[in-house]
């Protein structure tokens, strides 16, 4: 089950500090009730062109306060549903953090990350170990482990998926 | 060893009684408050997860407010749903268009009292630690987890002590005392942590403006914002949740903080303060800023939509009229809160002024409707939030400040220091 998660490769999409729950998306879109409509609107106010350079697997890699804001599911939802495979940031929001457990998107804390990963490099994660090597410059960075609880959910699949094992 | 107000509260939700600051704890819920995210969001993950009855129907508010009464055909749906739930739920207390914002609608039914650990699927939900209550946002998966078993994880939040004294001066509001300390901490300052309020100018506040402070502590990234309570938390309760029993809740003196801030406003004394865009943790003295020329000024929101806002703002616009070619657009964060302020005469003043006064919704403050702004539109707003795109189009420009300072800079046209009209 592990591998799952200690292998992660992905394009990086690189974003500054503060991206809040209305920059990945915004406020006017949560009427939506069909998530890929919804995700058509990513990053659109930060990065207008974003759903269409994106690529299924690519590794969304930011600043610090990642998810700040509205506590809406809906921010992590749309990246998984346009193929973001990982978050990595130099600090969540404590509700985007938690979100991003809950439906199955996997999110990691690396401080400075943003120092060293330029767009478009090749990143392998490892949640496990809590690192990031970075393909072209064979850099690794070391952040910090995902909590179990966070790996438990993520094994499960999400909460839901985690829940019903539970009353089983 | 000591305890926080916010391990103290969670530790009396657990089943073993502990709850340390940095602990994984199991906890029982006393209430859930959830708005339109409960028919867009939540009802499909209950779905999913073979959902058939609530914990506790009495335990569980539902409200339509944010796009309220329904300005198109997909809120509308939501609306249906929510009440189709309540429905066939059987929820106690259910909030429907007419009724106002989710966090002041709970207060006023009575819904909170001290010790109480409310969860709202909203980050504004810290807005009921004005009454002595540990209150966090989350949002669809963890509100359906309660929906169906009445109990959530959390992780103790470590606290960061506020002591206040001394008074705000004329027109100064306590919008502009979060607004200043949101501007020292930075938006993430008190990420995953519980500010705690004391001090005899926490204790003099009204519970709007008590409000007011914890609505905000979000925006420094805050879990949780508690306040011990005072005689006019006390006055509330009594008035509105008078059958229900409380015990007041106090930090032990040896509680252990990550930090604690003095803050004395008699030595150094709180201006009128402005967020310039697109951050709450952008404040500045409104004193000290350029000239800017507004096309909307707005008063409403969770944050300063209440009576006293409303009061503040007639008091500065009465007799007078505002700018030309401004829009002052008034949205009452309830409808107790309209009828009073109606009862009062301030409406009356306000429309006199020549001010938009709206039903009560959420509206303006999250681009909804009721006062969108349109490409490169200034907006000085009364709201929590001037996020790039949050009230309208991406150009637009919202400043954060007090209803006093809204309310003057609408009859100047371009954002004033209350004090000077
Ligand atoms: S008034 Fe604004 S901040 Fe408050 S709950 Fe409504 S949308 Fe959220």
């Amino acid at each position: 089950m592990l591998n799952l998660f200690n292998d992660i490769k992905g394009k990086a999409r690189v974003f500054g500090d503060d991206i809040n729950t209305d920059q990945i998306i915004q406020g006017r879109y949560l009427t939506l009730l069909d998530y890929k409509a919804m995700a058509e609107h990513t990053f659109e106010i930060v990065r207008p062109d974003f759903v269409e350079i994106v690529e299924q697997g690519d590794i969304v890699v930011a600043a610090r306060n990642f998810g700040s804001g509205s506590s809406r599911e809906e921010a992590p939802m749309v990246l998984k549903q346009v193929g973001i495979s990982c978050v990595i940031a130099e600090s969540f929001a404590r509700i985007f953090y938690r979100n991003a457990f809950n439906i199955g998107l996997p999110a990691l804390i690396v401080p400075e990350i943003t120092k060293h990963v330029s767009e478009g490099q090749e990143l392998h994660v490892d949640l496990v170990q809590g690192t990031v090597l970075i393909d072209e410059t064979n850099m690794e960075l070391k952040g910090s482990c995902v909590p179990q609880r966070m790996l438990d959910l993520l094994t499960a699949g999400g909460a839901v998926a985690w829940f019903k094992q539970q009353i089983s | 060893m000591g305890y926080t107000l916010a391990e103290k509260i969670l530790a009396a939700h657990t089943e073993d009684g502990k709850a340390d600051a940095g602990d994984i704890i199991d906890a029982a819920v006393d209430f859930l408050m959830v708005h339109e995210v409960l028919g867009s969001r939540i009802i499909p993950v209950l779905e999913e997860m073979n959902f058939e009855k609530v914990w506790d129907p009495s335990r569980v508010l539902v409200v339509n407010d944010h796009w309220a009464p329904a300005p198109n055909a997909e809120s509308a749906l939501i609306h249906m749903k929510n009440r189709e739930f309540v429905r066939e739920q059987g929820i106690k207390h259910f909030g429907d268009v007419e009724c106002g914002i989710c966090h002041q609608v709970l207060a006023e039914q009575g819904l909170v009292v001290p010790g109480n650990l409310i969860i709202g699927s909203d980050s504004h939900s810290t807005t009921y630690g004005a009454f002595n209550a540990f209150s966090t946002g989350l949002a669809a998966t963890d509100s359906a987890l309660i929906l169906a078993t009445g109990r959530i994880w959390l992780r103790v939040p470590e606290s960061l002590r506020f002591d206040v004294t001394g008074n705000l001066s004329r027109r100064v509001m306590s919008k502009d005392l979060i607004l200043s300390i949101i501007k020292e901490l930075g938006t993430d300052g008190a990420n995953y942590q519980s500010m705690e309020f004391h001090g005899p100018t926490i204790d003099e506040m009204t519970v709007g403006s008590r409000m007011t402070i914890c609505n905000m502590s979000v925006e420094a990234g805050a879990k949780s914002c508690i306040m011990p309570i005072n005689k006019q938390v006390k006055d509330w309760l009594g008035e509105r949740a008078r059958e229900r029993e409380w015990t007041a809740i106090t930090p032990d003196d040896e509680a252990m903080y990550i930090d604690r801030i003095t803050i004395d406003l008699s030595e150094d004394p709180i201006e009128p303060m402005v967020s310039l865009p697109h951050s709450p943790a952008n404040g500045e003295a409104v004193s000290e800023i350029d000239s800017i020329e507004i096309d909307q000024a707005f008063i409403g929101s969770c944050t300063n939509g209440r009576f006293e806002d409303l009061k503040i703002a007639a008091d500065i616009v009465r007799g007078k009229k505002i700018h030309r070619g401004v829009r002052l657009v008034v949205t009452p964060a309830s409808r107790d809160t309209y009828l009073a302020a109606l009862r009062e005469g301030f409406i009356e003043t306000l429309i006199e002024a020549g001010a938009i006064v709206t039903n009560s919704t959420c509206g303006a403050c999250v681009g909804g409707h009721l006062g969108v702004l349109g490409p490169g539109e200034v907006c000085v707003s009364s709201s929590n939030r001037n996020f790039r795109g949050r009230m309208g189009h991406p150009d637009s420009l919202v400043y954060l400040a007090s209803p006093a300072t809204v309310a003057a800079s609408a009859l100047k046209g371009v954002i004033t220091d209350p004090r000077e009209v």
